[in-house]
């Protein structure tokens, strides 16, 4: 039983993708279900997990590839943080992606990468040791390739190629890394940080010197700048993949990655006597800046959103970096917020452009009359990255703050307001635009390339994922004191894992 | 405390919670009811919800300022007179929430909703033209007038939500909500003064969101607090409880008009509809006070002796803003410009007796009362003269003489000759005598001179169109029911109403139409307030009595005996003098520069805009833009460069690569000829090697 749940939850959507790949490019019907009872399944299964988990039961799957060398698939409460948010999360992205890809080409391409993808991020989120993680990391790269590609217009293999370029330069770190890791320490398992501790201060230059080469190598998906030059131009591909890359996927996979390294496999204990979070910290906090600040330079709407990911992600880096139990559960909660905010964002930015041609921002003027729900719910997502509350974006930077202050850091705290007023510098201008400008709807201009009027604003496959994304992400910050809240799962893992003696 | 209360209904106490989860919800539902109708009208252009644009689809859709609507603070009206004090713990809210009722927040939450109450009944008159044209079927007056629907509701659950929050992230969402929602009322004209004014509100907004958010972050992560009374010790001792308590005293200032941060006010009051600027001025600028009076450690023990300076700083900076605004505003022309400008200066009042809180801690349990009934009756008297800016614009059916006798009797209240100003000018006088600060009372005596002066000069500049008004509906071709009305001369080409009972121009001159009748109300509302408000906070004033009590004579204690049952004290006959002096002072200035400066008056409204300093800061600030986007410019054009220099030392790699596959190639074609001659070669090397042997022997 232990080992069937991992295995399972993991074949949800390995083995869609391979019926995927199997069934005829017309076989629309049978694909769709196949998808969504696919995401059902995997969402009941992680909550199945996770009651399990708190029952006390113990998933875990393991075999030895070579001797000393072994794939691990382990459950526990981090893991099961981003599993849960990626499950959740790819349930609504794979509605939306089937009403976003209506009647274009090459979906059985799609959905299968789309499927391959969403398995690899779930055995980055299951694995037990940094091997098999890399393996997963490194499918994750390979399987976000084709979909980022999917246009195939020039523009949009010249991102691909750059989005490889960048992963794969940044496996082949984390791959030296791993090695020379296993070199120094043997078959390390998440958890076991006191080996590395008990290696002696003749390997700490060996260790803060890996240590800075993984974080390259995961700061490479996670977008840190000066490596987040992929992110933007990535932008080129279809609104569910770039919901996928910033929410889901891609961005949070390096971000794990990093809250992997720095709790599991060093151990924050460890790394604050190393003296590698400070650094964590400045890098974070030179991102976020960087980040809004290019950001606010944007004249469309997906590469503004872009950049306002690379600031935002860094908020998980920085809760890391600010050593204390508030820091870690912001680090956490953000993970989970950041998604159901920025998912919503990418979808709305989806609908406007599917339903009205609208891919710049001085286009926007006067959509919330065309288009109230999805500017709704684009309103509720903006004003969580801003950080009002309640939405749960004021939760994550109030932890964050919270978190500062008690690392003895409270300059940290002109960087949260900085970026929240760079936030609303960039992201108040749409939203009068959208709600308080006079567009097309109030009969000035007309739209770029407005769809056939449905029954709804859009296509409801379009709007009821963005509404609910954009419901959770209130509802997760009103009640932000309930039990099963991000606020309160991030509570429980930390104190859980890293504060129990 | 509750033995000593002697609040107004203590027969009947209903359950708090109830109560107060009706006094918030209320007017969210409100809201929620408008943002349905405009959803339902914003789908109008798609063809399966067209309908002829005439037929009704519901009243809230045409009239979307309907009875219901203005019920929204009537909830927490019941709060105030019904809610027993206590507590009300949230556990899943936030990150835990926690709601309080006391007199303190009884007399705050009295006076705003009471504003808000009355100034949303004058709201459904003052939109009636602009109704009526919704219910004929203009989209944009019925957008405009939906929009204005769902925000006044939600600013003024902000509001409510601000007032009872005791924990620190409720407080924080309630100063958003109701910041952010009073955003669409500023702009409600659409006009390019209004998209300036509402700039300049919302700019300075998101600043003092900024410090507040820092401020109340460090204070809260220093102390672990979740309670703003947690966060107000906490800032008492902490190390650096000093720059938190200067973040917060700037960033709750923005709202209270500090001088320097006052900017958004004299642009956001003229440009917004007149039952707006009435909250916005009325109460909102409250906030502000709220704020300091909730997070700064004002009359606490022990408290850093650091303080003092941020004491003296915000002594100053009120003094300063008490006589800057009064200067500035006398220059304006138009009268809600004025009345803004009133705002800074009395707000700069209030700031200078909230600072004593940090100077002299001993004295502010009276001061503290003190501080709230100033700030309740400001409240009140500016509502009712924002209120009257609009009766002056649109006449009802008054005598002159009475009209302006009315619209004269706040303004007088304000300037502290009668009614609640007069008692609260008393009671800050005595209270700082006997804190011991004379000055303080003196230069507060000058401030109102200031205020005089004021108030004339928004009197005059109403007085102006009136008779301008007047003048030109006695000539004949006019009546006066076609009378000067600058929302429906705007678009006079529209239709009137095809319905006569909405049809504005008969009824809203009546003394019992909405606008007419809730501006008395307002007057009366403002004037009763020492009557009123201590019967319905009793134990505060009693507090004050008590506090009073120690430093006064005894001619006076019975004074104060009596002011447990009628409300604060008049003052003694004897003692008016000394009290109006700045009046007769200040109507003295206002003919005298009056009368001199007429012939350079509109210079100097032109050299002092309103919104003063905005002017030059905003050109500053684009200045700086576009010097910042040029730099990021900069900044993009050396990353692209690097990454081109990389890819070039790619191609680099990769020409060499090519040239060594090239001279394989070519050493692959050529291998054989280049075997034979090495073989040749070998060949003769040995050849000439073996020349001193004999090959054939």
């Amino acid at each position: 039983m232990t080992a069937v749940l991992p295995l399972a939850t993991l074949a949800s959507s390995l083995l869609t993708a391979a019926v995927i790949f199997m069934l005829p490019e017309q076989a629309l019907r049978t694909r769709t279900a196949l998808n969504l009872a696919a995401a059902l399944v995997k969402l009941v299964l992680v909550i199945w997990m996770a009651w399990g988990l708190i029952a006390g039961e113990v998933y875990a799957v393991e075999f030895a590839v070579v001797e000393g060398l072994s794939f691990v698939l382990r459950v526990d409460a981090l893991g099961l943080t981003f599993a849960g948010l990626s499950s959740l999360l790819w349930l609504f992205t794979t509605i939306y992606a089937i009403g976003y890809l209506e009647d274009s080409p090459n979906r059985r391409r799609f959905f299968g990468f789309f499927s391959l993808c969403v398995a690899s991020t779930l055995g980055i989120s299951l694995a037990g040791n940094l091997f098999t993680l890399l393996i997963f990391y490194e499918l994750l790269t390979l399987s976000t390739y084709p979909l980022v590609a999917h246009r195939g217009t020039p523009q949009a293999l010249a991102a691909a190629t750059v989005y490889l370029r960048y992963t794969l330069s940044a496996g082949l770190l984390l791959m030296i890394g791993m090695v020379a890791l296993q070199v120094l320490a043997g078959d390390l398992r998440f958890g076991q940080q006191e080996i590395l501790a008990e290696l002696g201060p003749a390997a700490h230059p060996w260790l803060i010197g890996l240590f800075w080469l993984l974080i390259l190598g995961f700061g490479v998906k996670a977008a840190l700048v000066p490596l987040h030059g992929w992110l933007p131009r990535a932008m080129v591909a279809p609104a569910p993949v770039s919901a996928l890359l910033h929410a889901v996927a891609v961005v949070k996979a390096g971000a794990f990655g990093i809250v992997r390294l720095v709790y599991d496999v060093y151990g924050i204990g460890f790394s604050a006597a190393l003296g590698v979070l400070e650094g964590l910290v400045v890098i974070a906090c030179i991102t976020i800046l960087y980040g809004s600040l290019r950001a606010l330079a944007q004249q469309e709407l997906k590469p503004r959103l872009a950049y306002s990911t690379v600031s935002q992600v860094a908020y998980i880096v920085l809760g890391i970096g600010l050593f204390g139990p508030l820091g870690t559960i912001a680090a956490l909660a953000h993970l989970l917020h950041q998604g159901l905010m920025k998912v919503t964002l990418f979808f709305c930015a989806g609908n406007y452009a599917e339903e009205l041609g609208i891919h710049r921002i001085d286009e926007l003027d006067g959509v919330g009359r065309r288009m109230p729900l999805s500017s709704l719910a684009f309103t509720i997502g903006a004003l969580g990255m801003i950080g009002l509350p309640p939405v749960v974006g004021f939760i994550s930077k109030w932890m964050l703050g919270m978190g500062a202050v008690q690392a003895g850091k409270p300059w940290v705290i002109a960087v949260l307001v900085a970026s929240t007023l760079l936030n609303a510098a960039y992201f108040l201008p749409i939203l009068n635009r959208l709600w308080f400008r006079r567009g097309p709807a109030h009969g000035v201009g007309a739209w770029p390339a407005e769809r056939a009027p449905s029954r709804l604003e859009t296509s409801a496959w379009l709007l009821l994922p963005a509404l609910a994304t954009a419901l959770l992400s209130l509802l997760a910050g009103m009640l932000a004191g309930l039990p099963f809240s991000p606020l309160q799962w991030a509570t429980r893992v930390v104190q859980q894992t890293y504060l129990m003696p | 405390m509750t033995e000593l209360s002697l609040a107004p209904f203590p027969l009947l106490r209903l359950p708090l919670a109830p109560l107060l989860f009706a006094a918030l919800l209320w007017p969210l539902l409100l809201g929620l009811r408008a943002a349905l109708g405009a959803t339902i009208s914003l789908g109008q252009p798609r063809p399966h919800l067209s309908r002829p644009l005439n037929q009704p689809l519901s009243q809230s859709l045409h009239q979307p300022l309907d009875w219901l609507w203005i019920s929204a603070p009537w909830p927490a009206l019941a709060l105030v007179v019904l809610g027993p004090d206590g507590s009300l713990w949230l556990e899943a809210w936030l990150l835990g929430g926690c709601w309080e009722l006391d007199d303190q927040r009884r007399l705050l939450l009295a006076f705003s909703a009471l504003l808000w109450g009355l100034a949303g009944w004058y709201a459904r008159g003052y939109f009636a033209a602009e109704q009526a044209q919704a219910a004929a079927g203009d989209p944009d007056s019925r957008a405009r007038l939906l929009r204005f629907a769902l925000f006044w509701p939600l600013a003024l659950c902000g509001n409510l939500l601000l007032l009872v929050a005791e924990d620190i992230a409720s407080f924080y969402l309630g100063f958003a909500l109701m910041t952010f929602s009073a955003y669409p009322l500023v702009i409600h004209n659409g006009t390019r003064e209004a998209r300036t004014g509402g700039l300049a509100y919302l700019v300075m907004a998101v600043l003092g969101e900024g410090m507040i958010l820092a401020g109340l972050l460090w204070g809260a992560g220093t102390g672990s607090a979740l309670t703003l009374s947690e966060l107000r010790a906490t800032l008492a001792t902490a190390d650096m409880g000093l720059w938190m308590g200067l973040l917060l005293w700037l960033g709750f200032g923005v709202k209270a008009g500090v001088i320097g941060l006052h900017l958004w006010l004299p642009l956001a009051h003229p440009v917004a509809p007149t039952p707006a600027s009435a909250v916005l001025s009325g109460v909102m600028i409250k906030a502000g006070l709220v704020g300091w009076l909730s997070t700064l450690p004002l009359g606490m023990a022990g408290i850093d002796d650091a303080f003092q300076g941020l004491g003296r700083a915000m002594l100053t900076a009120g003094l300063i803003g008490a006589f800057a605004a009064a200067l500035l505003g006398a220059a304006q022309r138009h009268p809600k410009a004025v009345l803004a400008y009133s705002s800074v200066s009395q707000m700069g009042m209030i700031a200078a007796l909230v600072a004593l809180g940090l100077l002299q801690p001993d004295s502010w349990p009276a001061l503290s009362v003190l501080v709230l009934f100033f700030a309740a009756h400001h409240g009140l008297s500016k509502g009712a003269l924002f209120l009257g800016v609009g009766i002056s614009e649109q006449p009802p059916r008054l005598p002159a003489w009475l009209l302006w006798t009315l619209l004269i009797l706040p303004a007088l209240s304000l300037a502290g000759a009668l009614g609640s100003g007069l008692i609260a000018k008393w009671s800050t006088k005595k209270a700082l005598e006997a804190a011991g600060e004379e000055t303080l009372a003196v230069w507060l005596s000058l401030a109102a001179v200031g205020t005089t002066l004021l108030m004339a000069r928004t009197l005059w500049r109403q007085w102006r169109p009136w008779r301008e008004t007047i003048e030109t509906n006695q000539r004949p071709g006019h009546s006066l029911s076609t009378s000067h009305r600058p929302s429906q001369t705007l678009r006079a080409s529209h239709s009137p109403s095809p319905n006569p009972s909405s049809n504005p121009d008969q009824n809203d001159q009546h003394l019992l139409a909405p606008m007419p009748l809730a501006w008395l109300l307002g007057i009366v509302a403002a004037l009763s307030l020492p009557f009123w408000a201590g019967w319905l906070a009793g134990g505060l004033t009693a507090e004050l009595a008590d506090q009073l009590a120690d430093g006064i004579d005894g001619e006076l204690e019975g004074a104060f005996s009596r002011q447990l049952a009628g409300g604060l004290a008049s003052p003694p006959l004897s003692a008016l003098p000394a009290l109006l002096w700045p009046l007769g002072l200040g109507l003295l200035f206002s003919i005298v520069l009056g009368w001199s400066l007429r012939r350079v008056a509109t210079r100097l409204s032109h050299w002092l805009p309103a919104g003063d300093l905005w002017w030059p800061l905003a050109f500053c600030g684009r200045w700086l833009w576009c010097l910042a986007r040029g730099l990021l410019q900069g900044l993009v054009i050396l990353q692209a460069a690097w990454i081109a220099w990389w890819v070039a030392r790619e191609r680099d790699g990769l020409t060499g690569l090519e040239m060594l596959t090239r001279a394989e190639g070519w050493l692959r074609r050529q291998l054989a000829l280049l075997l034979l001659a090495v073989a040749l070669g070998l060949a003769v090397v040995l050849l000439l090697n073996a020349k001193s042997t004999l090959l054939w022997p």
